[in-house]
């Protein structure tokens, strides 16, 4: 696993993929607040799991800031821990 | 005094006159205690994302308040204590950034270019009639 890293893998047909950008540096979101419950919703998938940086492209920053207001949103009945 | 924002969940069952009484009770508890109530927002009935006690619905209200850090700890045991609340949440607010300088921005280098190339000039000038009297 520790050997291959930093090696680039060649990518089997197809072009390489986009460079996500995160959402809320784009639209220069300072807070992430957990009562936007629509916002929230497009960061979890239909489950109710926060979704993983490697498929929302968010940044660190943003990723903690927005995992801490889902959470928040949890709490009070504004979004589903779980949906089966 | 610190920023503090707080989300309660009342009983739908509770009647109107309950309910603005309790929610008036709440309001009066910050403010009995040197705090001060910016705003109450009151999102009225929604749909819980999940069931509390069995019940699928909620009565939500946001406060936002001003108050010294021990009051939010006495206003989630009054909180807890009533039975009429089914779920809240006190979060203290972040205090914006304010106050750091902006990143200075270098001026384009045309600007030290500019003062420069008169001095230059002046200085040949300026020593020129001092000499010329010199040398004669």
């Amino acid at each position: 696993m520790s050997e291959d890293r930093g090696e680039k893998r060649p990518r089997p047909r197809g072009k390489r993929p986009r460079r996500k950008v995160c959402d809320f540096c784009v639209s220069k979101i300072e807070y992430i607040d957990y009562k936007d419950v629509n916002r929230l919703r497009r960061s979890i998938n239909e489950r109710g799991k926060i979704l993983p940086r490697r498929m929302t492209g968010n940044c660190a920053k943003h990723q903690r800031q927005l995992s801490e207001a889902i959470k928040r949103a949890r709490a009070i009945a504004l979004l589903p821990y779980t949906v089966d | 005094m610190n920023k503090y924002e707080v989300v309660y969940i009342i009983d739908p069952a509770v009647e109107d006159e309950a309910r603005k009484t309790l929610i008036a009770r709440f309001n009066e508890l910050i403010t009995g205690n040197g705090g001060s109530v910016d705003k109450v927002e009151e999102w009225g009935r929604k749909r819980l994302a999940y069931a509390i006690d069995y019940k699928t619905e909620g009565y939500y209200v946001l406060v936002n308040f001003q108050a010294e850090a021990d009051l939010p700890k006495e206003l989630e045991r009054n909180l807890q204590i009533s039975d009429s609340v089914i779920r809240y949440q006190v979060i203290k607010q972040i205090e914006r950034k304010v106050g750091i300088k902006p990143r200075v921005v270098r001026p384009a280098p045309v600007a030290p270019a500019a003062p420069a190339a008169p001095a230059v000039e002046e200085t040949p000038a300026a020593e020129a009639p001092v000499e010329t009297p010199a040398a004669e």
